[in-house]
């Protein structure tokens, strides 16, 4: 066998060409195990690095690379012991450090040790209690702080996390101490805050609490106690160590030293905003990993005990962790996971609900994009169905889906299709146009058409569902310019055509951009108004920079300033976004662009383009299109994006400031110590050095001290900028919840007398079942509801009609992009929350609102977190 | 493994592409280890000014990254659909054809920052765009002058000796396509004489790879895109001219149209 102990490491467990295909583990053990003792003498440092490297970052093969150190424990104890000693040196940092994937990992790495007989099962347990008592300590509002209760749970969350890996050889060996260790567990689940995650729920009720009973920790504890009732038997967890059990008790196991945890963060004071901010910072340094999506019925996805759906999720994500950017090695190892029954179903809903995690997936959705493309590949007979399944299944709730991951949805479907030749049985959708052009699958549908198009072309897309022709009445217009000022013979009459092509003119006979502002300042201003001279100057600009990205770019650039100079203020600003999207009517991508780069080019304030989206005209497509919201989320992220770039800036100018200052002091010392070399010529005392040494030593202080200089304006240029741009974040936030909040009072139904909050979902049938179960049941009696006398014959009333007003429909979209925007930007709004508080969120504000734009911040308010 | 994914990846890229394995680790910390660091030099720019080490550093450093075996009929807004997805986008450069000025299948999209710029290698390199499976690398910063295609008849070089049909691309490479055109010469000499049919194949019909008039389906989809053209700007087009000669998504900067030749030169300066 030829192949290097390194790769053999890599690979084992896998069956490949390595191991002569073989999938035998205890022979890939031996095989190894082997080739590390020939090779021991030689490379002791390297296997020692890399042994560590690979369980770290291939912990779903911990359990084999516990047995090599085990073997290698019996001839070489204390190279082994500087591996224990090592782990727990990094388990220790990673504690400080808040490095929470790492903590888990290590803590699985350590029950794997344990094992192999390498590692004390007290020292497990030690290490247990530590965190435990931490935990335990968070919690107390004396010595500890409630805010951080995120970190509390993590804690508890990475022991009960590794006990599918440890405890059934903990239950064998030191059963009383294990039993000790889940009666704490126990108290610290009865002390610690039921964490009720509405506002990260992939589905929302109206019942105004998340659909999963049981947060994340309560989810587990129940997993690992049904678990040690059924003996600790975990089948997703290869157990190589038993066929090597005669061997491994041979080896004297090693202790650990002690851990100890960072103290907890003291609150500074009692107010309810720091508790908040606090507990918004605990929340992001400890995410939680996971949140279960049920996609598929329970008929249909595999069948296995709670256990191991934790373990083979544990495995999924963590391939997707640390095989982020290798595709071929990613794939491969999520089909190829060492348990020995089917997982398709679940690693499909384990990526969905990876894609749609709130607030942020760990990457960019466009990597689970991928992965489902190349899962589709790696499994061509399995996984495509099980992602029509789970596509149909989220499509029938889309309606009680959040914004945010409806939106994402559609970018991923659509992106998807575009990479499989646009195949998809549109005609079981066909439907949908039936619907009134506010329900949410109607829309759906719609948005990703959208999509589609702007990925391929109108004429493609079109014949993509020729078989569902009913859908093309869905279809955007097909993209293409709409200027008004098309040059032909009968209306070139007008001024507006006059001037235009006048405009055009100069543009081709390279006048200057100063001569056309004066041009249009004394030739059109004066006789036909301001208005009207930006009318033809942005339409013509546009239709010259029509034909693509770049020209619409270069028009702008060069002749913005025409532009800018008409539209000094906001409202001529909002009358040039009006022009925009008439001359763009057609393409809401050109729109979007075009509105985007006026923006970069400070044409357009992101001030101006929150006011235009709110203009009556836009609102009324709120809950039809994701038109104004694509303009809206770009003008946000664009604003956040410009803070976060200057952020960087201003983090390297720093480190070059110190590096210039360095090489400042060091050049000007050396300068000093060459002047004072002095000797005694001719009775007076003279430099010693020679002159050109001595030039050139002051030449370089003089760079040296001007890099500094230059570093230290342009850093404080940059400072000026950070500080203007997050001035105009606080503006635009504050604007953007003003206008939320202003439309929404408008249109909410009231409160009644009573204090009932209004019910906007009454007419949906998906989420109240039990009221449709009454409606069908009095149907006899009561049979002028139209709707259901249509769709009730054919006993499919559910699918083909969608029973939400439209006002209460557009109010359900609005507020749920309000949530989804203060999901979103909790940080940035958490820091300007007081004046939020004492500007927008005043007053008789609706119930509705308040629980839309708090439940984003995860903010409790006095109402109780009902609300 | 390496029939794990079926992506048809196009044969002159074949050569650049490392064998699959696994590279040896490197050091820089946790999640970075299996990494495979030929994304970063898979290809070497023989233009580059600099010795390997500066290229290197330039593609560690940059946010341009350079797109290949696209489509001719790509248009730079499906572009734009695509990578903005991976970050907010800076600017797009449409690699174009030296005589034609047609795009001729590949561009360059410039970032605003480095971690979008490694999402679209990482994310887009060897999916689909248009049909096509696209590559995505770094690439050292975009300069004037690298726009242009550098093969012999003006595209780029791996269009010229081409032997398979590439209707996205072209059809035959331009090799091939002059060895036909010869061909097809020799045969209309001889054949009967017919004074007012166009030239079978007039020069910028080839470019747009129409040689071939075999209806290979994928013609009548560009058909398709041509009726949108010619509703736009009927009137300019010659009742008897060659559909296929005129695809909207292709000829934006092949307009003869100074206009937009200056742009162009401006922009880039």
């Amino acid at each position: 066998m030829s192949a290097g102990w390194r790769t053999l490491l890599l690979r084992i467990g896998d069956r490949c060409p390595e191991y002569g295909g073989s999938a035998d583990h205890k022979e890939h053990i031996e095989t190894c195990y082997g080739m590390l003792s020939r090779e021991y003498e030689h490379s002791r440092d390297a296997i020692f690095e890399f042994l560590l490297e690979c369980a770290e970052q291939l912990p779903h093969k911990i359990p084999f690379f516990g047995v090599l150190i085990g073997l290698l424990n019996l001839e070489n104890e204390d190279f082994v012991k500087d591996i224990v000693d090592t782990t727990q040196a990094k388990l220790q940092d990673a504690l400080y450090n808040e490095n929470c994937d790492r903590i888990r990992i290590l803590l699985r790495f350590l029950s794997g040790l344990m094992c192999s007989k390498v590692v004390a099962p007290n020292s497990i347990i030690e290490t247990f209690e530590t965190l435990l008592s931490s935990a335990a300590t968070i919690l107390d509002e004396e010595t500890g702080n409630p805010s951080w209760q995120p970190r509390a749970d993590f804690y508890v969350y990475c022991i009960l996390a590794s006990l599918p890996w440890g405890g059934p050889e903990l239950f064998e060996q030191v059963p009383d101490e294990l039993e000790r260790v889940l009666v704490g567990i126990q108290s610290y689940l009865s002390i610690r805050r039921h964490f009720d995650d509405i506002a990260f729920s992939v589905f929302e009720t109206d019942e105004g609490h998340s659909p999963n009973k049981k947060d994340f920790m309560e989810d587990l504890w129940e997993r690992i106690q049904i678990l040690s009732r059924s003996g600790w038997k975990v089948k997703s967890v290869p157990k190589p160590h038993l066929s090597f059990e005669a061997q491994l008790v041979a080896g004297n196991s090693h202790r650990l030293s002690p851990i100890s945890c960072p103290p907890p963060n003291l609150p500074q004071t009692s107010s309810e905003i720091l508790k908040g901010q606090e507990k918004h910072e605990a929340d992001l340094k400890y995410p939680q990993r996971l949140r279960r999506l049920h996609i598929f019925p329970t008929n249909k996805a595999e069948n296995m005990q709670p256990v191991d759906r934790f373990v083979v999720e544990e495995c999924i994500l963590d391939v997707l962790l640390f095989f982020n950017g290798c595709r071929k090695e990613c794939a491969f190892y999520l089909v190829s996971l060492p348990v020995s029954f089917r997982y398709e179903y679940l690693m499909a809903e384990t990526i969905f609900s990876q894609l749609l995690l709130l607030p942020n997936p760990p990457f960019r959705p466009i990597y689970y994009t991928l992965v489902i493309i190349d899962l589709c590949k790696a499994l061509p007979g399995a996984f495509p169905s099980v992602v029509v399944g789970a596509v149909h299944a989220l499509f029938e709730r889309i309606s009680n889906m959040d914004t945010e991951c409806r939106t994402r949805l559609i970018l991923w479907f659509s992106h998807h299709l575009s990479n499989f030749q646009f195949i998809w049985p549109w005609q079981e959708w066909s439907y949908v146009k039936d619907l009134p052009k506010w329900a949410p699958q109607r829309v759906f549908v719609q948005e990703v058409l959208e999509r589609e198009i702007r990925l391929s072309y109108f004429e493609k897309i079109k014949q993509s569902i020729e078989d569902a022709a009913e859908l093309e009445e869905l279809l955007p217009p097909k993209a293409g310019p709409n200027f008004k000022f098309v040059g032909n013979e009968s209306s070139e009459t007008t001024d507006g055509h006059k001037l235009s092509k006048e405009l055009v003119g100069m543009i081709r006979g390279k006048k200057t951009v100063r001569d056309i502002i004066l041009w249009v300042e004394e030739h059109m201003i004066p006789t036909n108004g301001a208005e009207f001279a930006l009318d033809v100057v942005s339409q013509t600009l546009l239709d010259i920079g029509s034909k693509s990205f770049t020209h619409l770019i270069t028009v702008l650039e060069r002749y913005g300033q025409i532009i800018s100079k008409l539209c000094p203020n906001e409202e001529m600003q909002l009358l040039l976004m009006d022009e925009v999207s008439a001359y763009w009517k057609n393409s809401t991508q050109m729109t979007a662009i075009s509105i985007d780069r006026m923006m970069g080019y400070r044409m357009i304030s992101n001030l101006a383009i929150v006011k235009w989206v709110f203009s009556p005209a836009n609102v009324e497509q709120f809950h039809v299109s994701d038109r104004p919201w694509e303009i809206l989320r770009n003008a946000v992220s664009k604003t956040y994006n410009r803070i976060s770039d200057l952020r960087k800036e201003i983090q390297s100018l720093k480190k070059g400031l110190q590096v210039a200052k360095e090489v400042c002091a060091k050049a000007i010392k050396e300068l000093e110590e060459a002047k004072s070399v002095l000797e005694i010529v001719e009775g007076q005392p003279t430099p010693a050095e020679r002159p050109g040494r001595l030039r050139r030593l002051q030449v370089y202080a003089d760079k040296a001290k001007h890099e500094e200089v230059t570093t230290e304006e342009s850093l404080e240029a940059k400072g000026a900028l950070l500080s203007r741009a997050l001035e105009e974040s606080k503006a635009v936030l504050k604007l953007l919840f003003k206008r939320f909040v202003d439309v929404l009072t408008e249109r909410l139904p009231p409160v009644s007398a009573d204090g009932e909050i209004p019910n906007l979902r009454t007419g949906d049938q998906n989420v109240n079942s039990e009221a449709r179960d009454l409606e069908t049941a009095t149907m006899e009696i009561d049979s002028e509801n139209g709707a259901d006398k249509n769709s009730e014959p054919n006993g499919q009333n559910t699918k083909n009609s969608y029973n939400v007003g439209e006002l209460e429909q557009w109010c359900l979209c609005t507020l749920g992009y309000l949530k989804s925007f203060s999901r979103q930007y909790a940080t940035e709004i958490w820091s300007h929350i007081a004046m939020l508080d004492d500007e927008v969120f005043v007053g008789d504000i609706h119930p509705l609102i308040r629980k839309a734009a708090f439940s984003g911040l995860c903010r409790f308010t006095n109402e109780g977190p009902q609300l | 493994m390496a029939s794990l994914f079926k992506v048809r990846i196009p044969e002159t890229l074949i050569p650049l592409a490392p064998p699959v394995s696994l590279p040896p680790p490197c050091s820089c910390g946790f999640p970075c280890f299996l990494q495979d660091p030929s994304k970063l030099s898979a290809y070497r720019d023989r233009r580059f000014p600099g010795t390997q080490e500066e290229y290197e550093a330039a593609l560690q450093a940059s946010t341009t990254v350079y797109i290949g075996n696209m489509s001719f009929y790509t248009t730079e807004e499906q572009a734009y659909e695509l990578f903005s997805r991976a970050g907010e986008i800076k600017k797009i450069i449409m690699g174009l054809d030296k005589n034609s000025k047609t795009p001729c299948g590949f561009c360059f999209v410039l970032y605003y920052s480095r971690e979008d710029a490694e999402d679209a290698v990482k994310y887009i390199s060897g999916t689909m765009l248009d049909d096509r499976p696209i590559r995505v690398d770094f690439d050292w910063g975009f300069e004037e002058g690298r726009q242009w295609g550098r093969g012999r008849s003006g595209g780029q070089v791996r269009d010229e000796y081409r032997t398979d049909y590439d209707p996205g691309r072209g059809g035959y490479g331009k090799m091939v396509q002059k060895e036909l055109e010869a061909q097809r010469e020799l045969v209309d000499y001889g054949g009967s004489f017919q004074p007012n049919a166009p030239p079978p194949y007039e020069r910028g019909e080839r470019k747009r790879g129409y040689g071939d008039r075999n209806d290979r389906g994928d013609y009548q989809r560009k058909r398709n895109r041509n009726d949108d053209r010619a509703a736009a700007e009927g009137s300019r087009r010659a009742p008897d001219s060659d559909p296929a000669d005129k695809n909207p998504r292709f000829r934006e900067k092949g307009d003869s149209d100074e206009e937009d030749d200056d742009y162009d030169k401006r922009r880039r300066r």
